[in-house]
């Protein structure tokens, strides 16, 4: 088996890192962009099948007085780097970055049905999150599933 | 296994680095862009306006609308729309009624006053999501604000009555010459609870969380302001900018 020295990643899945730095990118714009809107308090632009003022003015959008969004931010930006330290050959930050996800994974789960059962409103920058968050979920699990190639 | 050299970089802490600083300088840049063009707008807003009653930014134009036609009295073409938040069984509200009162007959026609239902969910307002349905199947009868008077008026009388508090409603009923049947059959039905949960809707999507809460012109009224000589003097100015510079809006007629 042909293997990146430190990341765990086989050469069939070492470009997932890179991946997943891509993604975590957009995650972090996008929780930047809310966590702004959080303190400037300008509506922000909500498709007509979204009520996104509903959610981001509801009680679950704020932890401690600080907006979710921000924790938001920081978690990709955990991920992100997390990922990136991979990219560049590091196993364990892998390894981190697995559980990083799974948690933000599953967070992203209860604000999915958050909005879908208590709040009763969805905001697409939030599903957009979700969808961010979901796929570096994916692209994790990718890693650890993948068979690897044929040893060269 | 063969193995790729270790890479001894510094390249990953200074992009992480680099990401981090535009990430706090977007945020910025797009946190001052956005107050600066709120500064611009509160400025252009109080032109000419001594009494600034902003508490929060305003009502969000994209904010659910509320029950539509809502709950209106005064002038549909006002230039100073007064727009309550309030909850039938919240004593606060029940004595802002009058104050609401007495600013509507002070300035009649120059104002648009407009009532939302926005019943809590607080255990000791059990009534007070079936009192916004009661008002608003009144008003499916074009008596809503009969209903409402009744309902703050007599807050007392039933708001603790868990017994017998449908059958005072019904008194109330029959005594603004509601129709009994279509009233019952109204509070039943889809149409004035879809109202209640409209208003309730708007309410909680600009922030409403207690009551009475009061907007004038989209501005949140400070709670220490909800009294008459607090409102007349915001209202006073609203008329004030929104009459030419030549003309300024006479005050309030204080001879009742």
């Amino acid at each position: 088996m042909t293997e990146t020295p430190d990341s765990g990643l086989t050469r069939a899945t070492a470009k997932l890192p890179i991946a997943a730095v891509i993604v975590a990118l957009l995650g972090i714009a996008d929780a930047v962009y809310l966590t702004v809107h959080h303190y400037t308090a300008e509506p922000v632009p909500c498709g007509a099948a979204f009520d996104c003022e509903m959610v981001l003015t509801s009680p679950y959008a704020e932890i401690a007085g600080l907006p979710l969004a921000a924790f938001g931010a920081a978690a990709y930006f955990i991920a992100f780097s997390l990922a990136l330290l991979a990219a560049f050959g590091d196993r364990r930050m892998w390894k981190l970055f697995g559980v990083q996800v799974t948690l933000m994974a599953c967070f992203t789960g209860w604000l999915i049905y958050l909005q879908a059962a208590v709040i009763g409103a969805f905001c697409q920058f939030c599903l957009i999150s979700a969808a961010a968050t979901t796929t570096l979920f994916v692209i994790y699990l990718v890693s650890i599933f993948s068979k690897p190639k044929v040893t060269v | 296994m063969k193995n790729i050299p270790e890479k001894k970089s510094n390249t990953p802490m200074l992009i992480i680095g680099a990401v981090l600083v535009i990430a706090l300088l977007g945020g910025w840049y797009m946190f001052s862009s956005a107050k600066s063009v709120s500064n611009s707008n509160t400025a252009k807003a109080n032109n000419g306006n001594t009494a600034n009653p902003a508490k929060t930014p305003g009502i969000p134009a994209n904010a659910p609308q509320g029950a539509t036609p809502p709950n209106q009295s005064g002038s549909a073409t006002a230039m100073v729309t007064l727009e309550e938040f309030a909850d039938f069984q919240c004593p606060q509200c029940a004595a802002m009624h009058p104050i609401m009162n007495e600013i509507k007959s002070t300035y009649g026609s120059r104002i648009k006053f407009i009532y939302r239902d926005f019943p809590l969910d607080i255990p000791a307002h059990d009534k007070s999501y079936e009192a916004s349905v009661a008002a608003e199947a009144a008003g499916m009868q074009n008596k809503f604000w009969d209903m409402q008077n009744m309902l703050f008026t007599n807050q007392k009388a039933w708001t603790t009555d868990n017994a017998g508090y449908k059958a005072t409603w019904k008194d109330y009923a029959q005594k603004i010459g509601l129709d009994i049947p279509k009233w019952e059959n109204d509070m039943a039905g889809i149409a004035a609870k879809s109202r209640v949960d409209e208003d309730k809707k708007r309410g909680k999507a600009i922030g409403v969380n207690s009551t009475p809460t009061l907007y004038i012109n989209n501005v949140e009224v400070p709670f220490a302001q909800l009294n008459v000589a607090g409102l007349r003097q915001i209202i006073d100015a609203e008329l004030a900018k929104a009459a030419p510079q030549s003309q300024p809006a006479p005050a309030a007629n204080t001879n009742k």
